[in-house]
């Protein structure tokens, strides 16, 4: 069992204190009259009455999420379940294919934001979520299977065999021992290949169509014309929401110990 | 993990809402708008969409070169308006990805200012419509610069050490240089380029900042005391603090236009006509241009335009119109220099 | 081993076989040929040259391969030494608070990057939050004017990818057998001993992939030092996007990506071969 030591406590929390001091930052000044941060003008809510106003904003939050989504669970189940079989499988130039699939994250955004585009429009693929979903899906996979790759190197393997020798089913080893013990690794990936989606400004542009705009599209392409707060008061929301959403799933879990 | 999941979950879901609630093709067709974020305000938008019946779908590009690689990939289908920068609607043209305009439909043309005709990009008019143009000016802070400014040579001042802020963008500052040394922005003589980037050079101990971004909320809290910058950017720091000064350098103005046109497969280039036409109606186009913060490119409209922007989204009548120049596609080898003497001079910068 | 496990296997690894056959290699030698073509106005012509390899060795550029990698390596030491404990530290604590920190980590992704970046801009500028807490304080007595400089692109870098480090040793420091560590101090090992002979090794493949996640995207990133720096240091992915969005050149742009695939590639290798001597 863990123990407690209050010493353990100071650094986390310090660090945890500067992630979310310029967050705050920002929260405050979603509420500033001024569109400038440069200058505080005094309170107001003028930022978020224009963001309930802009549909598409509100619309490119939801392709976002939905990008984000779909593609960072695409990812896990590709890379995840390439991680386990990779040691045993016998296709050829697999390990050469391994180190292929890592490559994305070290191609500069710009370019693959390009050569995406001239090789989807080679095949004739139509623009649009499935290019989205396609592109963000290659460059997802890699944070899951390093993550995996990690995780397995660590892996207790006669844990499984314990399992499997005690009568359960390859499904059932895989599904009761495996897949828990590798859990941590693929949620990490999963948020770390969330959240370069739902940040991704370079690729998207270069390979959505007509009809699909994500958020950080609407945020970048507003260079011409000089950052809107209503951003800001958009942000503020999320980070509100999500905090809200996990406060109560804690209070539901409490509960749910509490009358179990 | 069921933490991130319900998080995930409740976002995914208020995101299927307002997706739902967003859109619905409008009963007369869609008009697809391709152009950077924030170029209209929304009312003028949501008034197009309701005396039309067109549903409006922007769609945003954060470059042009973004935007030609996109209508190319296209082939001149999919958009039906777009609006970008001069230079780059000079090679959509030439690349056939831009169809003519049918003035009959767009009767209000003749609201459109005419130094903002008849350019490089489309000596005929025969396939844009100027919307907004950028003026290059000098920003500055009376209260902390001593000298007085009044054209670019005056940014190389001793005094201005580590307090001055540029943009990043090689032509409109190699330029600069250029006009220092009285050549044109457009000179192709890799000499001409080459010396004015050495005459850059010396700027460097002035430089505290290159950035496109944010540069006038530094104007306004004091990092920099004078700065070059998008004219957007220029009408923002004014409206915040009316006390910075704007100059029109005396070594000549530069220059460039955002224009819309038509792309040669737009799905409904008749929609796009329809909203040509109503951005050049006097009253609106001035609400679209105070909105905007870039010039005014319809004469029509500047009566509009309220007193407290008409000073720096109009050009001062006393202005020569023969010392204006824009800022045109020049050879490959004049660009590599420019980008050779760029790359020098900010890595001088520290 | 059975031939039905190797079939299993097989299955298991063919979706990303397949995807990354398709998806990445196809795009990477388009590349990779474009990276060999000659520059053409606004696009390029179909004639083969050397002429992009050879431009990467003009002092200009050469220098901005260096100050990368230089700005990446700064970078990764900075995010190990501040985010290998914060991983490892919390991931040690007891459940509740340990899961707390790691949402704590996450929540702030929802929030746009330009935006947190924006954020320090605020603390750090002239006068601003920064500022005005030291002048309380007394300890200085003018504007420090830390914004623009070189440190404050490095407290950029390491704010954006210390995430990246603090999940990956968090994630397999949470299943560390703390008796292991128990047994060792048991042994009379020292502290510093336990943990160099117990911890690090057993953590090492988290901080591994921490390095790996933090080295190869910083090589690539700029708009930090764009945004917090000034755009004084230049980088190589700003070059990149210089010559592509601004100078059209586009093939040159393909053959600074190779050239920066291949050293990024390099180092880490070397990264990885020496800390596995290790």
């Amino acid at each position: 069992m863990k123990k407690l030591r209050k010493r353990a406590l100071i650094y986390p929390i310090v660090m945890t204190v500067l992630t979310y001091l310029p967050i705050l930052v920002v929260a405050v000044y979603s509420f500033n009259e001024s569109k400038l941060s440069s200058k505080w003008d005094g309170f107001s809510l003028k930022w978020y009455a224009e963001l309930f106003r802009d549909d598409s904003i509100l619309e490119a939050l939801g392709n976002s999420v939905f990008l984000g989504v779909t593609s960072s669970v695409l990812a896990a189940v590709i890379a995840t379940s390439a991680a386990l079989g990779m040691a045993k499988s016998k296709l050829p130039l697999r390990h050469w294919v391994e180190k292929l699939a890592l490559l994305p994250l070290i191609i500069p955004e710009i370019v693959l934001g390009m050569v995406f585009l001239a090789f989807f429009s080679l095949l004739g693929l139509p623009f649009g979520m499935l290019t989205l979903i396609i592109a963000h899906t290659a460059f997802c996979i890699p944070y899951i299977y390093t993550e995996v790759a990690a995780a397995l190197e660590n892996l207790d393997l006669s844990a499984v065999e314990a399992a499997r020798d005690l009568g359960a089913g390859r499904l059932t080893a895989f599904f009761t021992v495996t897949l828990p013990m590798l859990s941590p690794a693929v949620i990490s990936g999963m948020f770390l290949s969330f959240a370069m989606s739902f940040d991704d400004v370079i690729i998207s542009i270069f390979v959505t169509g007509v009809s699909v705009n994500t958020l950080p599209i609407k945020v970048y392409t507003q260079i011409k014309t000089g950052l809107s707060p209503k951003i800001n008061a958009l942000c503020t929301i999320m980070l509100a929401v999500s905090v809200l959403c996990l406060a109560i799933a804690g209070i539901i879990k409490k509960i749910h110990r509490k009358y179990s | 993990m069921k933490k991130l999941a319900l998080v995930l979950a409740s976002l995914m879901l208020a995101g299927s809402l307002t997706a739902c609630g967003g859109s619905g093709a409008g009963k007369n067709g869609t008009l697809n708008l391709f152009t950077w974020e924030g170029m209209f305000p929304e009312e003028v938008l949501a008034e197009f969409e309701e005396t039309t019946g067109i549903d409006i779908n922007y769609v945003n590009f954060d470059y042009d070169e973004t935007m030609l690689m996109k209508l190319q990939a296209a082939e001149g289908g999919d958009y039906d308006l777009v609006i970008a920068d001069d230079y780059i609607i000079e090679t959509a043209i030439a690349e056939g990805l831009v169809q003519p305009l049918d003035k009959a439909k767009i009767p209000s043309i003749g609201n459109v200012n005419p130094l903002y005709q008849g350019q490089f990009y489309d000596p005929t008019d025969a396939y844009t419509v100027p919307y907004g143009a950028g003026v290059q000016t000098i920003v500055y802070n009376p209260a902390n610069v001593d000298a007085e400014i009044k054209g670019y040579a005056d940014l190389w001042d001793a005094g201005l050490a580590d307090s001055v802020g540029i943009i990043s963008n090689y032509r409109v500052i190699g330029g600069m240089a250029l006009k220092v040394l009285g050549k044109s922005y457009n000179t192709t003589e890799t000499a001409d380029i080459t010396a004015a980037g050495e005459k850059l050079n010396e700027l460097a101990p002035n430089i505290r900042l290159i950035k496109d971004d944010y540069i006038q909320d530094d104007l306004i809290s004091g990092e920099i005391d004078a700065a070059v910058m998008y004219t957007s950017q220029v009408t923002m720091a004014k409206m915040t603090d009316p006390s910075l000064e704007i100059v029109y350098p005396e070594e000549g103005i530069g220059f460039g236009i955002m224009a819309m046109f038509v792309p040669s497969k737009a799905p409904n280039a008749d929609a796009a006509h329809k909203f040509i036409e109503f951005i050049l109606d006097p009253e609106r186009g001035a609400k679209c241009y105070e909105y905007l913060g870039y010039y005014c490119t319809a004469t029509a409209s500047e009566e509009y335009i309220a007193e407290e922007y008409r000073g720096f989204l109009t050009l001062p009548a006393e202005l020569d119109r023969e010392d204006m120049e824009m800022i045109q596609n020049i050879t490959p080898e004049a660009d590599d220099a420019h980008i050779a003497a760029w790359n020098a001079f900010k890595g001088l910068c520290e | 081993m059975t031939r039905k496990n190797q079939r299993t296997a097989t299955l298991a690894v063919l979706p990303m076989y397949l995807f990354s056959l398709v998806f990445v290699a196809g795009p990477l030698v388009y590349m990779l040929v474009l990276s060999f073509m000659t520059r053409d106005g606004f696009g390029f012509t179909n004639a083969f040259t050397l002429e992009n390899y050879r431009s990467i060795f003009n002092e200009v550029y050469f220098a901005t391969f260096l100050e990368s990698l230089k700005l990446a390596g700064i970078s990764t030491a900075a995010v190990i030494l501040f985010g290998y404990p914060f991983g490892l530290g919390a991931a040690l604590l007891p459940d509740r608070y340990a899961h707390f920190f790691r949402t704590a980590q996450m929540i702030p992704y929802f929030v746009n990057s330009l935006l947190r970046l924006c954020g320090w801009i605020i603390i750090f500028r002239a006068n601003g939050l920064l500022d005005k807490a030291l002048m309380a304080l007394g300890i200085t007595e003018e504007p420090l004017k830390f914004l623009y400089t070189y440190p404050a692109v490095v407290v950029g870098m390491i704010y954006v990818l210390l995430p990246f480090m603090f999940l990956s040793v968090y994630q397999v420091a949470e299943k560390l057998d703390l008796t292991l560590v128990e047994a060792a101090r048991d042994l009379g090992a020292g502290k510093i001993r336990a943990f160099l002979t117990v911890t690090l090794p057993l953590t090492l493949p988290g901080l591994k992939t921490g390095i790996i996640l933090t080295f190869i995207p910083s090589m690539g990133l700029f708009f930090i030092a764009s945004i917090l720096g000034g755009n004084k240091v230049v980088l190589i992915g700003s070059l990149i996007e210089e010559q592509l969005m601004r100078a059209h050149n586009q093939p040159f742009a393909a053959a600074l990506s190779v050239a920066l695939m291949l050293l990024t590639g390099v180092v880490c290798g070397l990264l990885m071969k020496k800390k596995r001597g290790a």
